[in-house]
């Protein structure tokens, strides 16, 4: 069974419609790359899965391991194995990184009948795979994302990817405001997560992104269809001609 | 006794004054006399007195108060099992205002005696200016003295319970601090109440700090959800004195805490902060004043509060600077979370600068919890509950983290945590 299936979905914000029929199926393993111009809809897309309040489905459905996301509220989803990697990670002042993500770890371990981590295999844990992302120490003890760099707030990000082993990760533009050097670390960081019993959704402005995480099909979202899908070498071509000729199509 | 025209009726009358038991001597007698006639032709300040706008005491006047001293079936045999048992601290209890020896515990390091301090009695909390403090002066009943000479190593915990018979009681205690020069005390309050009819605890607090002395003073105000709760406190601060304050307030039907500090040495500093947590009818007001009366002194405050239900929470902070005071750093926040629409909010700023090489600053902000941060806490598996729980805390732990007291800033902590987490069960059921 396919891990995640979008079906014909259609989403509007108000009365625009923003995703106007798209059809896409996750399988386990498969690293699917979503390209576009700016105000296309890969947000919209992202967020849409992911549950954030404001968007009205008026038509489709997307099934995670055959289950209807859209009966779950967004808590549940991310429970059940979605995780949204966000393009602006929030800052939270006054909660800090460790009790927060020492709560959603516990959450997940409820939710599958587990008990609870323990204070000692948690830091250890925590410990390790900070040193992995090549983070400082301390971050986990600072206020949630409060005065990261840009780089800091996606290396935590896939911190908590890390710690949470999603079924399906999105990437909204992860790329965006990142240096080369924070680039290779989040890339190695979410290629390190690859697997056959989980797939990724990385939406990205840029083809360079696709450098370092190799996607196994790229789509080219405009105007809220999905113009053409391709292999890997579309990414590279689109760096080279651009959107215009789709734009074209769509118009 | 009908009041003058254009007051409200309200309990503390002749009869209540006829009840309430003599004083100790003369002079207590003359300082209660004059106090009565400050407090009868203005009564309890009602609507039309600007400092009471955002707190009326209509439901409170009718409320048919006998002193607590006239009750004679109170029956208190121990502290209410609720009350924090902090570590280190040694327990000085109060039953309607009363010390109560076979409820405390022996305290080194601090003089306690139920002796008013003259030099302290009526010098500090005015009367003229603070209503509650001449209804107090008028019925005042035990007076608790302490004195501290040196550095006292043992923190007090002071704990106030407030009990009722068949019938609303009333009592009016004051307690006078007196921290000799270069000494210092940690105080803990805890102003509690046992189930029953209502109570009103009218405290009044004479703080003096001598020069280079040190006073924290922790006050935490968990009344029953029926009682009433006036306090007025008046801190006098002499040269290189420091004071840090911390005022919570978590139940009560109606609380008043006034705190009203003059800087009177240069050099002094005051830490003045609070936080609170109401729900249903629960409405509580921090009124705070804050004279700087000399050069080179620094007031800080911060008040977080988070409502929910129908409750009020109002915070008025005013702050003077004299025209001599120059290099004066005086800043105040106040910041408030509303859980859900029905609760009010009342913020008053007030900023009277006369002197001109100050530093002075003040913000207040009301909002309600950010759907943001609630999105991405539920992006990471956090259900709404625990993440509402998460932020809330968040938000008032910016106030409590400036308790420098750390097993005191933990119990108020867990107070406040055991409050959210009631809350959330009664939402959730």
């Amino acid at each position: 069974m396919a891990l995640l299936e979008i079906k014909n979905l259609h989403v509007s914000v108000g009365d625009r419609e923003i995703l106007k029929g798209i059809t896409l199926t996750l399988n386990g393993g498969e690293v699917h790359a979503i390209m576009g111009p700016n105000g296309t809809g890969k947000s919209t897309l992202s967020n849409v899965i992911a549950g954030r309040e404001g968007y009205t489905v008026t038509q489709g459905e997307v099934l995670l391991d055959g289950k209807d996301v859209f009966a779950m509220a967004a808590d549940e989803r991310a429970r059940a194995g979605i995780f949204l990697a966000f393009q602006y990670p929030v800052e939270i002042p006054g909660v800090s990184t460790s009790s927060f993500l020492k709560t959603a770890i516990n959450a997940k371990r409820r939710a599958e009948g587990h008990k609870e981590i323990d204070a000692m295999e948690f830091l250890k844990l925590v410990k390790a795979k900070t040193k992995e992302l090549g983070m400082a120490d301390d971050m986990i003890k600072r206020p949630l994302n409060v005065g990261f760099s840009g780089g800091e707030k996606k290396r935590a990000e896939v911190l908590q990817m890390t710690l949470l082993e999603p079924r399906v990760a999105i990437l909204d533009e992860t790329d965006s405001g990142l240096d080369i050097d924070a680039l290779k670390v989040v890339s190695d960081g979410v290629n390190a997560l690859r697997s056959k019993d989980r797939a990724f959704l990385v939406i990205t402005h840029y083809q360079r992104l696709l450098d370092y995480i190799v996607p196994d099909h790229v789509h080219v979202l405009v105007n809220g269809r999905i113009a053409v899908s391709g292999g890997k070498e579309l990414a590279l071509e689109l760096e080279a001609e651009g959107y215009a000729k789709y734009q074209g199509a769509a118009a | 006794m009908k009041p003058a025209a254009g007051l409200m009726e309200h309990p503390f009358g002749a009869d209540y004054a006829r009840r309430t038991p003599a004083p100790a001597d003369a002079m207590l007698a003359a300082f209660r006399d004059q106090a009565r006639s400050v407090f009868e032709p203005q009564g309890l300040p009602g609507p039309k007195n600007e400092a009471w706008r955002f707190t009326p005491l209509r439901a409170l006047a009718k409320v048919p108060f006998i002193p607590a001293a006239a009750a004679d079936d109170v029956d208190v045999t121990a502290v209410p099992a609720p009350v924090a048992v902090l570590p280190g601290a040694a327990r000085l209890v109060l039953v309607n205002g009363v010390y109560r020896a076979d409820l405390s515990d022996k305290i080194e390091g601090v003089e306690i005696s139920t002796a008013s301090d003259r030099s302290l009695l009526g010098h500090i909390a005015t009367m003229a200016s603070v209503p509650m403090a001449a209804l107090n002066a008028s019925f005042m009943g035990a007076v608790l003295s302490l004195k501290v000479t040196k550095a006292a190593t043992t923190p007090v915990h002071l704990i106030s319970v407030a009990a009722a018979g068949s019938q609303p009681v009333a009592f009016h205690p004051r307690l006078l601090i007196n921290i000799a020069p270069g000494a210092a005390l940690t105080l803990v309050e805890t102003h509690c109440g046992l189930p029953g009819q209502a109570t009103l605890a009218n405290p009044v607090t004479e703080i003096r700090l001598g020069e280079g002395a040190q006073l924290k003073r922790y006050v935490q105000v968990a009344e029953q959800s029926d009682s009433f709760h006036l306090a007025a406190t008046g801190i006098a601060l002499a040269k290189d004195s420091r004071f840090e304050g911390f005022h919570t307030g978590l139940g009560g039907a109606l609380v008043r805490q006034e705190i009203a500090a003059v800087m009177h040495g240069t050099g002094a500093h005051l830490e003045l902060h609070g936080a609170y947590a109401l729900d249903g009818h629960s409405h509580h007001d921090f009124t705070t004043s804050i004279d700087h009366h000399v050069p080179g002194c620094s007031s800080n405050q911060v008040f977080k509060g988070v409502v929910g239900g129908e409750s009020r929470g109002v915070y008025q902070g005013r702050i003077h600077v004299a025209r001599d005071a120059q290099k004066t750093d005086a800043r105040q926040l106040h910041k408030a979370l509303f859980l859900e629409r029905g609760p009010q909010i009342d913020c008053k700023p007030e900023l009277e600068i006369y002197a001109d090489d100050v530093q002075c600053a003040h913000g207040a902000a009301t909002g309600e919890i950010d759907a943001d941060h609630l999105f991405f806490l539920a992006a990471r598996g956090i259900d709404p509950a625990t993440a509402r729980m998460l932020l809330v805390e968040a938000f008032l732990a910016d106030a409590t983290e400036r308790i420098s007291e750390e097993t005191v800033r933990a119990a108020f902590t867990r107070d406040i945590q055991g409050w959210l987490s009631r809350r959330s069960l009664k939402a959730a059921a």
